[in-house]
């Protein structure tokens, strides 16, 4: 969590009002800036904040997040502000020259914990300051640099984070300690805050035979210029005199694990760096466990890890069996005792192992394999990746059937062919526009990805599996038509891919529109019930949904029912039921319901309990047993109805 | 006395009158003061949703901030909108910039923000867990005495939507039931979605399923069918014999709303219980 000490705003602010929408307790946009409220300063003003008056109270800690969430969001870079690292040490972000200097000021000695070694000791004497600085794009190299602020506390660091944007390179040289994280922009471009100080050492760099650095390179491999950016630095500050303490670490997309590497190694190898600007490599070992906050006395004995056994479970087990050749199904039930730890899988094996060699069922690796769904206890899981002790219930009763959504071809194995024919049709795979960028192996051009879109895309579509999304449409096993979820879940990531071809996005748009399209699933709240996968494919579903009724403008059956539910709560605030079915159905529809029966059922309530006095007079009466009541023509309106009418109109004018 | 603010859904007080006579009663046996909320609307009905997501978690959110106003939580009958109010309540919770980006909108225009204090209840878990069990069974006066299989329905039947509840195994509405004097009837469709959002646009997909509901109860022993949905109960109820017709399953059977019988337990119109006893008789199961 970030806190903010304090909160400007430079000139140039073009009053977009992105900041006032995201954090309005901190900005208000008037008609010439945006400005910091008054109640939020300690000076009581109302203006850009200039002078830099802190944030009052806890705010910088409760909103911190929020205000950096706005500063990012300025198109212009003009919100500045100063971070507090754990309300004691100052890390400041910085935004001009001036400030710069301050951060990189000696920092005090730190006092080391006690039990280190006088080696050890010596080093944490004197400046133990370490620069760290970020050059981004995006957020991503600042949000790491944040991070590997925390973590050099623990090696008795005093981090400065450092914006590159304004800072004089002639500071470096006075910087015995010093991390540059930073992201690569377009084609091996510099991010736009360190271009200047880029070109400004490139054209006078100054000596840096004092410092020893290390540089985190951040990059898609889907660029030709990986991570250039990371290195361009890494080789200027090697030919400026500069120590290399730990080498370049490229990251790609999914930068985390690798930057964990990387700080984990040079963390501690600059903190050897003692006051007169030596690496002391000889204390590394020590430095390390000082970090790691295990400098304990060490006992020596046997420390490999135990088995962690979990009690023992006593479970019913049923299992669902289907002999094909003789069309028979039914129940296996046994009761048996099984580790806690077992997964589903493990008691498969068991029971095919032990009690029938005819059991039939998919394995996998063990690894969570895509193609093991099975449904136990109502859950849809993947049964080399649940533990049996996750899914049992209360009772101890464990049912094991197939992944439903597709036929049984024996026990509890399924027949995924269905779903692989609509996935085969609806070609859910990427085809490119042909322009600059990497290639795929057939040789078509796939374009470029930055980093952050395809972060956003892998966050989208992180399901385990495809096939157990299709299977948790409780609509599938009543249209033999329909595509399934599974299915239109893919193309809809395929549409939200910057890769794909516009020939392509239409292509599968038009698809998705089409009769066993994606308005063929009933109800999204069947999926919405299993767990972070479901949510994220429902989620998805919806915006696939909202695409096509904005590109369509709300055509057919399913565009009507969202056009007249939304303005039959805007008229009144509840809504009209006798509009939808009206507007919905058409006259044909209705006429329909009045053959079919529908509109008898709804008017007299044939299986309703009725009301006094007319509906409970007809209790006496065979069925239909109460006059019901038809929906109402008109709605009452809500209180204070027009703070509805507001918010329709704030959001969606088009109802 | 338990107090709580009162959330009718879409339809209790619409097409589904019989819920409005039944839970005012109901809850007063049970020493339930229902708060109103006259200002509340729709939640959208997740159709809403489906044009504009955050045009439907700002009505959430500001109903749930009407109740917040009043110190309280929220309950309703209908499981569809429990489950929207419990999904805008976590959506804000889980990102902090959208719930300010949606508090911004209902501030703006309604003077109120939803802090995340208040949360709601189905008056299935509500009854359950907080009034409690014996309470409800010293309070039955006329005990049901029928088989009655319950409908769930897929909407709160998840995690952060069910209470203590299993998500997929529930058993509270059979707890209830058995409370009220009832024989509840286990059967695998429980938590089945019935297409009630889509009847209007997709009926054929939509009676399908609800007659694989009815006809899996019926075959299962169930005289009667309680729902915990209001929104569903239309496809239960009125496209009942519709959804028989076209799939040619079995699907004649009395559909209940979950106030309904619990009314009727504590003493409240014994005509319409006996009614409904009549229709048991007349229709079989």
């Amino acid at each position: 969590m970030a806190i903010v000490a304090k909160v400007w705003i430079d000139e140039d602010c073009i009053t977009c009002d992105a900041c006032e929408d995201i954090c309005p307790e901190v900005f208000k946009v008037t008609d010439e800036t945006s400005q910091i409220l008054a109640a939020v300063r300690t000076d009581g003003a109302f203006d850009r904040n200039e002078g830099g008056s802190p944030l009052v109270g806890t705010l910088g800690a409760e909103l911190g997040d929020i205000i950096l969430e706005a500063a990012e969001a300025c198109p212009v870079e003009v919100i500045k502000f100063e971070l507090v690292s754990d309300g004691a040490e100052v890390a400041t972000v910085e935004a001009e020259a001036p400030a710069a200097e301050a951060a990189v000021a000696p920092a005090a000695a730190v006092a080391p914990a006690a039990g280190v070694s006088d080696a050890l000791a010596s080093v944490f004497a004197g400046d133990r300051s370490i620069n760290i600085l970020f050059g981004s794009q995006t957020g991503n190299a600042a949000g790491l640099a944040e991070k590997t602020a925390k973590m050099a506390e623990n090696y008795g660091l005093t981090p400065n984070i450092v914006d590159m944007d304004g800072l004089d390179p002639a500071r470096l040289a006075s910087m015995k300690r010093v991390m540059i994280i930073t992201s690569t922009w377009g084609e091996g471009e510099m991010p736009d805050n360190a271009d200047e100080m880029w070109k400004a050492i490139n054209a006078n760099g100054p000596g840096l035979s004092a410092t020893h650095y290390s540089v985190c390179a951040i990059g898609d491999t889907s660029y030709d210029e990986y991570c250039k950016a990371g290195h361009d630095w890494n080789d200027k500050l090697s030919a400026l005199g500069g120590h290399q303490a730990h080498p370049i670490q490229e990251c790609d997309v999914d930068f985390e694990p690798a930057w964990r590497i990387w700080v984990e190694e040079a963390l501690p190898r600059l903190a050897c760096v003692d006051e007169s600007g030596t690496l002391q490599l000889e204390i590394l070992e020590e430095m390390k466990a000082y970090g790691a906050g295990d400098d304990e006395d060490l006992v020596e004995g046997d420390f490999s890890p135990g088995t962690i056994q979990r009690e023992e479970l006593t479970i019913t087990l049923e299992i669902f069996r289907y002999a094909p050749e003789a069309a028979e199904s039914g129940w296996d039930t046994l009761t048996c005792n099984v580790p806690g730890h077992a997964t589903i899988q493990d008691l498969l094996l068991t029971m095919q192992r032990d009690v029938d060699g005819s059991l039939a069922f998919r394995r996998g690796n063990g690894a969570g394999t895509p193609t093991t769904g099975v449904r136990v206890n109502g859950r849809i899981v993947l049964a080399d990746a649940t533990m049996v002790g996750d899914v049992m219930a209360t009772s101890g009763r464990v049912r094991i059937e197939p992944l439903p959504g597709h036929p049984v071809v024996r026990d509890l194995i399924v027949d995924t062919s269905r779903y692989e024919s609509h996935r085969s049709r609806a070609e859910p795979w990427m085809r490119t526009d042909p322009r600059e960028g990497e290639r795929l192996p057939s040789g078509m051009a796939m374009g470029t990805l930055d980093a952050a879109s395809a972060t956003a895309l892998h966050q989208a579509g992180d399901v385990q599996s495809f096939q157990l999304i299709q299977a948790m449409s409780d609509a599938l096993a009543h249209d033999s038509h329909y595509e399934g979820p599974g299915v239109h879940f893919q193309q809809w990531l395929r549409v939200l891919d910057p890769r794909t071809s516009e020939q392509q996005r239409r292509s599968i748009m038009s698809s998705l529109q089409e009769k066993d399209g994606i308005w063929s699933e009933a109800d999204h709240a069947s999926l919405m019930r299993y767990g972070e996968d479901g949510r994220l494919a429902a989620r998805g579903l919806n915006e696939a949904r909202s695409a096509l009724l904005n590109q369509n403008r709300y055509a057919g059956k399913s565009g009507r029912l969202v056009k007249w539910y939304g303005r039959s709560v805007k008229w009144s605030g509840n809504v009209n039921e006798t509009t939808l079915y009206r507007q919905v159905l058409g006259p044909l529809g209705l006429v329909s319901n009045v053959f079919s029966g529908v509109s008898a059922r709804m008017a007299l309530a044939f299986t309703r309990n009725g009301s006094p006095p007319i509906r409970s007079l007809q209790s006496l009466l065979l069925p239909p047993a109460g006059l019901g009541r038809i929906p109402k023509m008109f709605n009452s309106k809500v209180d204070n109805y027009h703070e509805v009418v507001s918010l329709f109109n704030e959001i969606d004018q088009r109802f | 006395m338990a107090k709580i603010a009162y959330y009718p859904g879409n339809v209790a007080r619409a097409g589904a009158s019989e819920v409005e006579d039944c839970i005012q009663p109901l809850c007063r046996a049970l020493n339930i003061q229902l708060v109103e909320i006259p200002r509340s609307s729709s939640d959208g009905g997740n159709v809403i949703k489906q044009a504009t997501p955050k045009l439907q978690d700002a009505l959430v959110a500001r109903n749930l901030a009407l109740a917040e106003e009043k110190g309280l939580d929220i309950m309703t009958t209908c499981a569809t909108s429990h489950a929207i109010m419990c999904n805008t309540a976590e959506d804000m919770k889980r990102d902090p910039v959208y719930a300010a980006t949606i508090n911004n909108l209902v501030e703006r225009t309604s003077k109120i923000e939803y802090m995340g204090e208040t949360k709601s209840w189905h008056l299935l878990h509500y009854l359950v867990e907080e009034i409690g069990l014996d309470a409800v069974r010293k309070a039955v006066k006329n005990p049901l005495k029928m088989k009655i299989a319950s409908y769930y329905g897929p909407d709160m039947q998840r995690q952060g939507a069910c209470a203590g509840d299993d998500p997929f195994m529930p058993t509270y509405m059979e707890q209830l039931i058995e409370a009220l004097g009832g024989t509840p009837v286990e059967y695998d469709s429980k938590c089945q979605s019935v297409g009630s959002t889509s009847m209007l646009t997709l009926e054929d997909s939509s009676l399908s399923m609800t007659a694989a509901v009815l006809s899996d109860a019926l075959e299962s022993g169930a005289e009667l069918v309680v729902s915990a949905c209001t929104i569903s109960h239309i496809n239960l109820d009125s496209y009942q014999s519709k959804a028989g017709r076209v799939t040619g399953k079995s699907t004649s059977v009395p559909v209940c709303h979950l106030s309904e019988v619990v009314a009727f337990a504590l003493g409240f119109y014994p005509d319409r219980l006996a009614q409904l006893r009549t229709r048991v008789r007349l229709i079989g199961s």
